[in-house]
């Protein structure tokens, strides 16, 4: 089991570096110099200036030799510093965006796991009434809608029109720091996360559970007298989330996507606000270290989401 | 259940907290706004220096020596009280007001001295090292007199001085030029002698300025100013829709959506930008003015104008439209295709280029300009000339056409704007060729003899009334050379809460400065 797991390991090391290399050579294909975001290229420095500031970006040098420079001290915790943000380093900013980022997405899928799950057990134990009938439908809406639009009116509804959350940011700039306020900016972002993967975890509850609720099993619990409560939540729910945990540990990584797009839209200062603004300024060592920093984050998830798949089960063995 | 007591306490203290903490920050007067939202705003630039906009935001807490007023018509004294221009124009004397910088300094002559030679120096990336290039010596009088003294009359000194920020030499001195441009002294601690004070930047949210208690204008009406950053105009839309800022540029399509609210007040004002259809003078393509004639005829800018500007932009058939600048006689360039084509069949368009796609870059990234180019494609595809618009954000327009590496053939034609006032003479930074890069702004490699001349004329013109005559006859031979297609000067806009009293903006190109009196701005409850 350790080996599997270290093998598993290993290979996530080597698709972080063939990541990092594909980000790397994508980013310099890209149109745009990190000189001309770091100063405005009219500004009247001579040739000789604009060389010693290439320089000392370090962007002189050839493409592999920029690219060995940054991996090994990236291997030795050094992600460089910011071209855009003079003097900042890039780690210290990545992490300080981890949190906000974290926050959002963990709330968001924390509702939407616990929405989900619910709703598809409901929608399962209920099967053909008219509960189920419209939680399926409003699963489908919520599927069938793109993530943009539920943003969009998500925010006019509730932030502009009925003024229920703030519109966008994480606090009251200028206030000083409350809970109150961070939950009344987190919660509208996080619910518009939610939406739409409880609907896909919802539906896979739902067809888990219709699956498990046939079984012999269940039946002879019932038969032994086991209340019902705890046939479905003690038997039944326990067989039928194993498919939804993979899709839950699946889910995360395109979370992160979906919390980059939530963050422009409500100006959410995480990582995914860093990645738009690093972009747009080419700012090269902080695309490459958020890069590098999510995709460890995905691979990390995905092992953690076979060990709990061992963990519920423990019939599944790996040899 | 020690634990899950102990963390229900904390968590409804931290609740408490926050709600004991709404009323001492509501007790603080606070006008939050997105100063920097729009194409006059600059977000994440603190260093005036190399500000090319975001001058209404930094002129709260920085000053320059002299300011334009609101209507942006007349230049007025900001920290010059006074100034005296010599009768050959080569000696400026300002008289200075009496200020103390925001770390309780005096703030004397010596600083006007240091700042124009920091903004002379180009190892500090300033954008007007060329346009102080006339200035010779500075001389300091006594702490409240500085005499500037000249090469050569340049009319255009005093406009570049209302762009540049008077700076405290016993802060900055200790800087090296070189590590000046993207010092984090800007974005920590700036000291200025605005009305207001830096308190603090949370990076990419906000920006925080409190009252300069002791400013000369007297104490600020408000504590606090807050520059809020949004990703795009329409974020900010809906931040002072829910009444999170008062105040935000928006885009002309937005203006409908407000006009006639008794909560909001639109504030409409020329933008000072000529827009203008750039031909790239290093490809061939353009070189025959028939075919720019045709470009010309081929395109109704009426019904552009009308349509989708909604009438909010005013025809142009020189780099301006002010009425002084508009001698009589100009080619209207009505709206002809069947004479646009002519025009490209005698000048041989078809062995020039013929239907081959022509790629149309912007940086202009909003819904209108992609309305206005896909109109003008249709318009210009009718006669022949197949143009393909493309929008890039400003790093990769900067890479392709404005960069000292630019390969020419991969900008042929631009949709951009260059600022036409309220000083004429900022058009010559765009089609000067002596101000091709890196001295100037002519990318496009303009070289017009003719138009060199009419240029060069206005702006050593010291006369005020010779210098309109003057910028006539730029006029008139940029409406007969056409080194430009120029289309018009649209209107811009912002909206205020009707809360803001005293509230003074103005959509000045780059943002001003403008006389905008943050220290008079106050907010009802």
């Amino acid at each position: 089991m350790l080996g599997f797991y270290l093998k598993r390991l290993a290979a996530g090391l080597m698709m972080l570096i063939a990541l990092s290399i594909l980000v790397f050579v994508l980013l310099r294909l890209a149109p745009g110099d990190p000189v001309d975001a770091y100063l405005n290229p009219l500004a009247p420095l001579s040739q000789t200036e604009m060389d010693a500031l290439r320089q000392r970006l370090g962007l002189d040098r050839s493409w592999p030799v920029q690219y060995l420079a940054w991996l090994s001290a990236a291997l030795a915790g050094d992600l460089g510093y910011s071209i855009d943000r003079a003097g900042v380093r890039v780690l210290p900013l990545l992490v300080e965006r981890t949190g906000p980022t974290l926050l959002l997405m963990l709330t968001g899928l924390a509702m939407a796991i616990l929405l989900g799950i619910a709703s598809g057990v409901i929608g399962a134990v209920k099967r053909n009434s008219a509960i189920d009938i419209g939680l399926g439908l409003v699963a489908f809406v919520t599927i069938s809608t793109p993530a943009f639009l539920n943003a969009l009116l998500g925010l006019y509804v509730f932030a502009v029109v009925l003024r229920w959350a703030p519109s966008g940011g994480m606090l009251t700039p200028g206030a000083p720091f409350s809970l109150s306020d961070l939950l009344a900016h987190l919660i509208l972002p996080a619910s518009l996360l939610a939406v739409v993967y409880s609907a896909l975890f919802m539906r896979y509850m739902r067809s888990s559970m219709i699956e498990v609720l046939n079984q012999d099993y269940l039946r002879t619990a019932r038969a032994k007298g086991v209340g019902e409560f705890a046939v479905i939540v003690r038997h039944a729910l326990r067989n039928a989330i194993l498919p939804v945990i993979t899709l839950i540990g699946s889910t995360i990584g395109i979370a992160i996507g979906g919390a980059i797009f939530i963050e422009s839209v409500f100006d959410w200062p995480g990582m995914g606000l860093l990645m738009v603004k690093a972009v747009e300024t080419r700012d090269y060592p902080v695309i490459m270290g958020a890069t590098l920093l999510i995709g460890a984050g995905v691979i990390l998830v995905n092992l953690l989401t076979d060990l709990a798949y061992a963990v519920v089960d423990p019939r599944i063995q790996v040899r | 259940m020690i634990m899950r007591t102990y963390r229900r306490a904390l968590i409804g203290a931290a609740l408490l907290a926050g709600t004991m903490m709404t009323p001492a920050i509501a007790q603080m007067k606070t006008i939050t706004g997105g100063f920097d939202v729009g194409p006059g705003g600059l977000q994440g630039n603190f260093n005036p220096m190399t500000a090319p906009a975001g001058y209404t935001w930094l002129s709260t807490y920085f000053e320059p020596l002299v300011t334009y007023d609101a209507g942006l018509t007349k230049l007025v004294p900001a920290l010059a009280t006074s100034w005296e221009i010599s009768d050959d124009k080569l000696s400026y004397t300002f008289k200075l007001a009496q200020e103390t910088w925001h770390d309780g300094q005096a703030f004397t002559a010596d600083d006007v001295k240091f700042t124009i030679a920091l903004n002379k120096n180009p190892k500090t990336a300033s954008l007007l090292s060329a346009r102080l290039a006339a200035i010779d010596s500075v001389e300091v009088k006594d702490p409240r007199t500085v005499v500037v003294r000249l090469s050569r009359p340049d009319n255009a000194l005093i406009v570049s001085l209302t762009k540049m920020m008077i700076l405290p030499a016993h802060v900055l001195s200790a800087i090296a030029p070189e590590d000046m441009a993207k010092n984090a002294l800007w974005s920590t601690k700036p000291i200025g002698t605005g009305p207001f004070k830096f308190v603090r930047y949370e990076t990419d949210r906000f920006v925080e300025l409190a009252a300069h208690e002791s400013y000369r204008g007297g104490k600020p009406k408000v504590d606090r100013l807050i520059n809020r950053y949004f990703a795009n105009a329409a974020a900010a839309i809906s931040a002072l829709r829910a009444g999170e800022i008062q105040f935000t540029y928006i885009e002309s399509d937005d203006v409908p959506t407000f006009k006639g609210s008794k909560d909001f007040t639109v504030i409409e004002g020329a933008s000072y930008v000529a827009n203008y259809i750039g031909f790239n003078n290093q490809v061939p393509l353009w070189n025959d003015i028939r075919v720019r004639q045709a470009v010309m005829h081929a395109i109704d800018r009426n019904a552009i104008i009308d349509s989708l500007y909604k009438g909010a932009a005013k025809k142009a058939d020189c780099g301006y439209v002010e009425g002084s600048l508009i001698p009589k006689g100009l080619d209207a360039y009505a709206y002809d295709p069947a004479k646009a084509t002519q025009l490209l069949k005698e000048a041989g368009w078809d062995k020039i280029n013929g239907t081959k796609p022509i790629t149309w870059l912007t940086y202009y990234n909003n819904p209108l300009t992609a309305n206005v180019m896909a109109a003008v494609q249709s318009m210009l595809a009718q006669v022949g000339i197949n143009v393909v618009p493309r929008a890039l954000d400003p790093a990769g327009y900067n890479a392709i056409a404005m960069s000292r590496t630019s390969n020419p053939a991969d900008f042929p034609l631009v949709y951009a704007g260059l600022q036409n006032g309220p000083d004429p003479g900022t058009l010559n930074l765009g089609l000067n060729e002596s101000q091709i890069p890196p001295v100037g702004q002519n990318f496009l490699q303009i070289k017009i003899p003719e138009l060199n001349a009419a240029l060069n004329a206005a702006v050593a013109e010291t006369d005020q009334a010779k210098a309109t005559t003057k910028y006539q006859d730029v006029c008139a031979v940029m409406n007969k050379t056409l080194p430009w297609g120029t289309m018009w000067v649209a209107n811009r806009y912002g909206v205020a809460s009707v809360k803001l009293k005293d509230f003074v903006w103005t959509p000045a190109p780059g943002g001003g400065p403008f006389a905008a009196t943050p220290e008079k701005w106050s907010i009802a409850p």
